[in-house]
């Protein structure tokens, strides 16, 4: 790809001249005259996603504490309605172990009435 | 940030936007890439704000992040099929103004042309003015392959140079 085929200094400083060229060739190119808004508007709507999200997240987590909440409140009722029905269960088994016995209380005093007399 | 500097993001655009604008457009040579570049550069600048340390690590950072972005955009482009602009007497939508001379504009059509870790440190050399040393630190290259880049994208350019640009180049 080298050009340059003459004598060997000719090719080095031509390479030097266009170099030299290169560097007022390659200043910087002025941005864009909207870059700075531009940047400015992605930023500023970035940051409002983020707030957005962010109370999303917010509204997220207090749902789920609210379901939570509820869960174990409701939880919390029907095992204290299971833990009444059982007692009420224990009642009704005391009152009939009772009756039954003083049924039998009862039979016996009948029938030893009746021996009596 | 350990030396108490606050960096403000609006005056880091304003000294900085020709700078990644300029760096993304020669290695792109797309007008609207490079300013879709640049914008993201900055607000990736905007996320890591409070990382930068003082202004020069500011600048080190925008140049290497500019050009590793402009790399990936490269990148994305070839896997999508999409050539670069070969032609140097086609237009590509790059808008008209503010060119600063003609030579430049044609220049940087060249550039184009190059292979890319040819531009990437032609561009950083000739553009940002670096030491092949810094050149190196930017592209995470060694130094010895950087001035191998350098001779070679220079001689490369020069040749094309001498074809397309014969009333401004020398012994053409």
């Amino acid at each position: 790809m080298d050009d340059c085929e003459r004598e060997p200094g000719d090719c080095e400083r031509e390479l030097d001249d266009f170099a030299g060229e290169l560097y007022s060739a390659m200043q910087r190119r002025p941005a864009p005259p909207g870059l700075k808004r531009k940047v400015m508007g992605r930023r500023a709507a970035a940051h409002r996603r983020q707030v957005r999200a962010l109370w999303m997240e917010r509204i997220a987590a207090s749902l789920i504490l609210a379901a939570a909440a509820g869960g174990a409140a409701l939880w919390h009722h029907e095992a204290e309605q299971r833990r009444g029905e059982e007692a009420k269960q224990k009642v009704f088994t005391a009152l009939r172990i009772a009756d039954r016995a003083l049924e039998q209380m009862n039979a016996q005093l009948a029938e030893h009435n009746r021996d009596s007399q | 940030m350990a030396n108490g500097w606050q960096p403000d993001f609006e005056p880091l655009i304003d000294e900085h936007q020709a700078m990644v604008f300029s760096l993304a457009l020669r290695m792109t040579g797309d007008y609207g890439l490079a300013e879709e570049i640049a914008q993201d550069v900055f607000l990736e600048l905007d996320r890591n704000l409070r990382r930068m340390e003082s202004p020069l690590h500011a600048l080190l950072w925008l140049r290497r992040v500019t050009m590793s972005r402009s790399a990936d955009a490269l990148r994305r482009r070839r896997v999508r099929g999409i050539d670069q602009w070969v032609e140097i007497d086609e237009t590509h939508g790059a808008q008209t103004e503010e060119r600063p001379s003609p030579l430049g504009d044609r220049v940087e059509r060249l550039l184009a042309t190059l292979p890319e870790a040819q531009r990437a440190a032609l561009v950083l050399r000739y553009q940002e003015d670096l030491a092949p040393e810094e050149i190196a630190a930017v592209l995470s290259a060694p130094v010895a392959t950087v001035k191998s880049h350098l001779q070679r994208g220079l001689k490369l350019l020069r040749a094309k140079a001498a074809i397309h640009l014969k009333e401004y180049v020398r012994g053409a």
